[in-house]
């Protein structure tokens, strides 16, 4: 049992939702999945006054194809996320992010939009939203803008988010034509946040090399590494990109599962692992 | 606060009122007097108390109880009339020692189940990852894995 007192609403329309968030302000946590916040509430970490859940609003778990875009509802499950044919097809690089997140269970209840507005250092999205240059939309009540996500997360676990809004949409370019993708995370224990993770991707003829980072600093950066590979896949640029991976890494933190020097010295192996992978995987 | 949950639970439809603190594990053993659903960790590790809700496993120590209201929930308890009609996959466990001390197995028989279905015919390392939700803290997990091996060999 959760100490706390607190009301519980279960909107079930998403205006309806809009206005207990107006009305409540930073009284009032969102629950979407309830991974994260469920079990902080039962160890007394967080104590909100009222708990708005997103779970009875139909039509907030969706995935679409819009031209260029993938548009996912906030409340789409990570497993729906991972084994969705239009997110493997356009953003496999999502997907294999998505299939990594805590176990089986949670990947069944936890929801993107949900791990978005979290914001941990670790979690699987943020670097790969970066990557992609994915397009948040946040809606109020008297409201709607889209943030790119590189202006969403703004440090450890704070985003762009004003009292009274909601992450409702995810909008993700589709991956150019022929590019490869990776992601790779190191983990001690499977489920666990990743203590180091890497997206990578890699456009045909290296046009473009790009690299997200996670669990190197409070939040995840996008190093782009383009300018590196203009003469290939060679040891000199990788060991340049090794360079620029240490500098992002700068303001890495240290925990349980590796102090910072350590985090630093494997976000360059995941790094040259992800390029090698995604590069493999062009074409 | 107090509110009002409608729920299926084992195909059987209740009504109860709980408490907005309590999580779906409680309610469970609690409120439904069906204590099949084990506790380990309560923060959402240890998978004892993993239920099915709405056709998929979840962990009932993460899932508020209101939050079920009109929902759909599958536990242990739901698998079987009784213990000489167990479920094919309970029947491996037996036969094959998947459990010592029995408190993980509950969570450990319906994440079997849920591999299972998504995976008629898994790899050993595929059983271990669809496992990677469960805790046994006797450390079985060779038999364990072992009896879900035997339990899709005995579907196939």
């Amino acid at each position: 049992m959760i100490s706390k007192e607190y009301r519980f609403e279960a909107p079930r329309e998403l205006g309806e939702a809009l206005s207990l968030l107006e009305k409540y302000g930073d009284d009032a946590k969102v629950l979407a999945g309830g991974m994260s916040l469920v079990p902080t509430m039962t160890l007394g970490l967080v104590q909100p006054d009222v708990v708005i859940s997103l779970n009875h609003i139909p039509n907030l778990d969706y995935v679409r194809e819009e031209g260029n875009l993938l548009k996912i509802g906030a409340l789409t499950r990570h497993d729906t996320v991972r084994k969705n044919a239009l997110v493997q097809r356009h953003c496999p690089l999502l997907a294999e992010a998505a299939a990594f997140i805590g176990d089986v269970q949670v990947r069944h209840r936890g929801s993107i939009g949900g791990s978005i507005a979290h914001a941990d250092p670790a979690a699987g999205y943020p670097p790969v939203m970066l990557i992609l240059g994915a397009q948040f939309r946040l809606q109020r009540t008297k409201g709607d803008r889209t943030v790119p996500a590189a202006a969403f997360f703004k440090d450890l676990m704070q985003t762009a988010l004003e009292p009274g809004e909601l992450v409702t949409e995810i909008a993700v370019p589709k991956l150019p034509a022929g590019a490869g993708s990776a992601y790779l995370r190191l983990h001690r224990v499977e489920g666990n946040f990743a203590i180091v993770a890497a997206a990578a991707v890699v456009e045909k003829g290296f046009k473009s090399v790009r690299l997200g980072l996670a669990g190197v600093g409070p939040k995840a950066v996008l190093v782009d590494v383009t300018a590196r590979f203009k003469g290939g896949l060679t040891d000199a640029a990788l060991k340049a990109m090794r360079g620029d991976v240490a500098e992002a890494s700068a303001d890495a933190y240290g925990d349980l599962n590796g102090d910072a020097e350590y985090r630093r010295a494997m976000a360059e192996v995941y790094a040259e692992r992800g390029v090698r992978t995604a590069a493999s995987r062009v074409s | 606060m107090r509110v009002p949950v409608q729920v299926t639970v084992n195909k059987k439809a209740y009504r109860v009122e709980v408490d907005t603190r309590m999580i779906l594990a409680d309610m469970l053993r609690d409120v439904l007097r069906l204590t099949g659903t084990h506790i380990g960790c309560g923060t959402g590790s240890c998978g004892a108390c993993t239920v099915f809700l709405n056709g998929e496993t979840v962990k009932s120590c993460s899932v508020l109880a209101a939050d079920v209201d009109g929902q759909d929930v599958t536990t242990i308890e739901g698998l079987s009339a009784g213990a000489h009609q167990l479920h094919p996959v309970q029947e491996a466990f037996v036969k094959h020692q998947g459990l010592q001390c029995g408190y993980c197995t509950p969570g450990m028989v319906l994440s079997a189940i849920q591999l299972l279905k998504d995976n008629p015919n898994p790899s050993e390392a595929e059983i271990r990852r669809g496992i990677a939700g469960n805790l046994c803290r006797c450390t079985g997990y060779q038999f364990i894995v072992e009896s879900i091996q035997a339990a899709a060999q005995a579907k196939a």
